[in-house]
């Protein structure tokens, strides 16, 4: 009897609580789903500072600009190597290979209604070099100058763009480097010269907008908050089936992943190794993931006495466990890859052969013998915050000292990390690279080749000046490959490079990095590849 | 009998005239307190940013830039300047509200504050109020019962509230109130479909929606805050229940309470209306002290939620070298401080008589 009155008083309060509970939750609004017309993702976009084409140099800025500015060509979605018309519907180059004349698409628009034309593309393209900031680079690799570049950039008419080379590069390497490329993208002249100060170009007004032709437009950015990118009524091209991409700020993974389970976003940018494994079994969510072009390596100063010998760089890279770091720690973030070129450029070594090595301990303490160090030494690896970089470091550690190598892990932040690597201030590191082309040529022209090894000459955009690795021969060689005219012969001659470069070479190649998303299957048509992600190809 | 009536007003003008002239000097004194205090703090700061090992230049142009590129930016952030002299620009800007622009989002350093910091005040003050609101209940019930069980059970929560990292309730309070059980929405201020319904007015969501007569929004803003509001309450209410505890044992231990009750007095009566209110000046410190720490503390809670407020700011800048940014917002938690402190001095006044 007394069991069935507690009984029947816990049985009321549950109810009480239900009631209550269901009360509050009606009361609430707490409705969940993502709009029919409009993407919403989830991505940590903490790191956005500026929108200027000419300035940006992260990933997620970069994303927004590529679907909010138009670049001259594009790569197709399908097979990066590929070029396909952007702004330009087509392309004629001289007979000499020094000059390149894009034909562009009629009837542009700027989002301000101003008509844009031949003239203000010249103009972006020249403003990217006289305003010298980060992204000058991808066009004084080439030749371009603040001296010659109003010369080598000019519109003849509204509709022509003819770009002038001081030598004859590979026209498809120019097109992905330099015409598929954020540099190359259509501004708005008249505006942005408007909210000039003090002779910046638009640069500070550009901070927190886009004035661009593009299928999107940048209609809101709070900074640490959310990006809302509205479609251009006035686009050129086919316009977007979403109306909207909602970028909300989530910097925690495990948040990220509580969202796309409960179908309040799209798509999922942040997710953990193991929230995406265990999101692949779960219905309703699919994991898409691509090779981007960004190499994760072990990166040795050459100016150390002992790394600077060949033999012991090569011992380095026995002492990586590959195959076991790709089952666990790399699992869903990247594939091995020892060569400088990545999977998928034009004269990269296939997957096979672009990873030969494997742990081997012997084999390196072999070589460490021949080179002299019998016994092993102590060196330092400094590393940043990157959440898989640390258990990488600490496995290359724990192998190193089974053959004597004292390995004296140090954690920075990148910000200081960068810094000390640029000052040549440090023996080895772990870090990333990512090269804007795919083509052997992006990393051979960085990671091999350096035009000038001296300290003073602070050529601190190679990475290869960074490591104080200079070889006339290497450079030699990336030159040959670079303007030889034979397609098959030039792709022979960086796989030749690629393979004296994993013996010889200045840097111990480890991973080629994913860019890994949760997509819900409510969202169709997904679409990148390792350059690019196209929203307006997405639909619901 | 007219002299001593000229006397007692010469003394009454001569109270008046020094009470005016102790208020002054208590206001001057004040000022200058407060006034060498920010000086203090931005300059401790503004000299410990430049000398951590943070690089603003490769913070805004990235890793891969020219020497070339790194330069000009260099020369454009002032930073080839002496020091001492960046140091004097600093100051002269800042006494007129000029923080400069922060590095991470290009933007004035008190523009970005005065978006970021309403979200971070109305989620804390929600925050206080449910950890008062509860906390000081639990505190006056664990003194008057006290080695009970209730005191035991208020304890035990006291301790789970100082020792469980927030980060963690945050993600598990998701876990089960909006994955599982769906009760509430999930991380941000507000869902997507409101971003461009709610009129930017007050920064204050919940003031914005209900003054634009938004209640649909306001719901929904209502269901983003509760709970990492009740999560950020958490350490609140322990603090402030234990403190509360604490002070009213003492009360209820003096003889005033024991004449209260041997009078025929209410216990209710004595513990409320007499012996609480000896204890409200502590209490209200306490409590001021809370939401202090709560404005300038709730990092973790804003980035499980994605709440775009000031902790977050501040951390993120600091990570990425942003020194103006962290110098403004160092500031303005000095401030904060000092005005709850003047604050809290006033309620010192108004509740305690001996302090006037």
């Amino acid at each position: 009897m007394r069991m069935n009155r507690i009984s029947a008083r816990t049985h009321r309060h549950h109810l009480a609580a239900t009631v209550g509970a269901a009360a509050l939750t009606l009361a609430l609004d707490v409705s969940a789903a993502t709009p029919p017309s409009g993407l919403i993702m989830a991505w940590n976009i903490d790191a956005i500072s500026t929108f200027d084409p000419a300035q940006i140099g992260e990933v997620v800025t970069n994303e927004i600009i590529q679907n909010t500015c138009d670049p001259l060509v594009d790569f197709d979605t399908a097979d990066e190597t590929k070029i396909v018309p952007r702004l330009a519907k087509s392309w004629d180059v001289s007979e000499d290979g020094k000059q390149i004349t894009f034909h562009l698409q009629e009837g542009m628009k700027f989002p301000s209604g101003n008509k844009a034309t031949a003239g203000d593309l010249a103009w972006s393209l020249q403003r990217v070099v006289k305003l010298g900031l980060g992204n000058a680079a991808t066009l004084t690799e080439y030749g371009f100058t603040k001296g010659n570049v109003d010369q080598m950039f000019t519109a003849p008419d509204d509709a022509t763009l003819v770009m002038k080379l001081d030598k004859p590069y590979p026209v498809t390497l120019i097109l992905q480097a330099i015409a598929a490329n954020r540099v190359a993208v259509l501004m708005d002249r008249q505006t942005i010269m408007k909210n000039e100060v003090n002779g910046d170009l638009g640069n500070k007004y550009l901070a927190t907008r886009t004035e661009c032709v593009g299928p999107y437009r940048l209609a809101k950015w709070n900074a640490g908050e959310a990006v809302i990118l509205q479609a251009n009524e006035d686009y050129w091209g086919k316009k977007p089936a979403l109306k909207q991409i909602l970028i909300r700020h989530v910097a925690e993974a495990g948040t990220q992943r509580l969202l796309l389970e409960q179908g309040d976003i799209d798509v999922a940018r942040d997710l953990t190794p193991e929230d995406l494994a265990d999101l692949e079994k779960r219905p309703g969510v699919t994991i898409d993931k691509v090779l981007k072009p960004q190499l994760l390596y072990w990166n040795i100063n050459n100016a150390d006495p002992i790394l600077s010998n060949e033999k012991v760089r090569l011992a380095m890279r026995y002492l990586i466990d590959y195959d076991g770091l790709a089952k666990t720690v790399m699992a869903n973030i990247g594939v091995p890859r020892a060569s400088f070129a990545q999977i998928g450029a034009v004269g990269a070594l296939d997957e096979k052969e672009g990873q030969p090595f494997k742990l081997d301990l012997e084999k390196a303490k072999k070589l460490l013998t021949e080179a002299g160090y019998p016994n092993g030494f102590e060196v330092s690896l400094l590393i940043g915050t990157h959440s898989y970089v640390s258990p990488l470091a600490q496995s290359v550690q724990e192998n190193a000292a089974k053959i004597g190598v004292k390995l004296k892990i140090e954690r920075m932040s990148n910000a200081q990390l960068f810094s000390r690597v640029r000052g040549r201030e440090y023996q080895t590191t772990m870090q990333g690279w990512q090269t804007g082309v795919p083509d052997a040529h992006g990393n051979a022209s960085r990671q091999i080749y350096n035009p000038d090894n001296r300290f003073e000459a602070k050529q601190t955009m190679f990475p290869s000046w960074r490591a104080a690795y200079f070889s006339e021969d290497a450079n030699k060689k990336v030159d040959d490959a670079l303007f030889e005219k034979d397609p098959a012969k030039r792709v022979q001659l960086y796989q030749a490079l690629q393979r004296e470069m994993m013996e010889k070479g200045p840097q111990a190649y480890m991973f080629q990095i994913y860019n890994v998303a949760g997509v819900r299957n409510t969202l169709k048509g997904w679409t990148w590849n390792g350059f690019r992600t196209y929203y307006d190809m997405t639909s619901k | 009998m007219t002299s001593l009536v000229v006397a007692r007003a010469r003394l009454a003008r001569t109270k008046r005239q020094n009470g005016v002239l102790r208020f002054a000097a208590s206001v001057g004194r004040t000022t200058v307190s407060i006034a060498a205090t920010l000086l203090g703090l931005v300059t401790l700061t503004f000299f410990i940013g430049r000398l951590l090992p943070l690089d603003p230049v490769i913070a805004i142009l990235g890793d891969n830039v020219s020497q070339e590129a790194y330069d000009t930016m260099y020369r454009k952030l002032g930073l080839d300047q002496p020091l001492i002299v960046q140091y004097g620009l600093y100051l002269k800007n800042a006494l007129s509200f000029d923080f400069g622009d922060a590095l991470t989002s290009g933007r004035p350093v008190l523009e970005d504050i005065a978006r970021v910091f309403p979200a971070t005040i109305e989620l804390a003050t929600v925050a206080v109020v449910i950890g008062t609101g509860i906390g000081i209940p639990m505190g006056v019930l664990s003194a008057m019962y006290r080695d009970s069980l209730i005191d035991h059970v208020v304890r035990m929560i006291g301790l789970i509230g100082y020792s469980t990292p927030n980060f963690w309730l945050g993600l598990m309070g998701l876990t089960v109130f909006y994955a599982s059980l769906g009760w509430v929405s999930g991380p941000g201020r507000v869902d997507f479909a409101y971003e461009f319904t709610i009129e930017p007015g007050t920064g204050f969501l919940l003031i914005d929606t209900a003054l634009q007569g938004q209640w649909e929004a306001f719901r929904n803003v209502v269901s983003h805050i509760v709970l990492p509001a009740s999560i950020l309450s958490f350490g609140a209410l322990a603090y402030i229940s234990r403190m509360t505890r604490s002070f009213m044992i003492e009360q209820l231990g003096q003889e005033y309470v024991i004449t209260a009750r041997v009078k025929g007095m209410s216990w209710a009566r004595t513990v409320w209306v007499h012996a609480f209110r000896n204890v409200a000046v502590q209490v209200v410190t306490v409590v001021a002290l809370s939401y202090a720490f709560l404005l300038e503390g709730a990092v973790l809670t804003e980035t499980v939620f994605a709440w775009p407020g000031f902790g977050r700011y501040l951390t993120n800048a600091l990570l990425a070298g942003d020194m103006n940014a962290v110098v403004g917002c160092t500031l303005l938690i000095g401030i904060i401080f000092v005005a709850i402190n003047l604050l809290t001095d006033l309620l010192y006044r108004i509740f305690d008589p001996r302090t006037r």
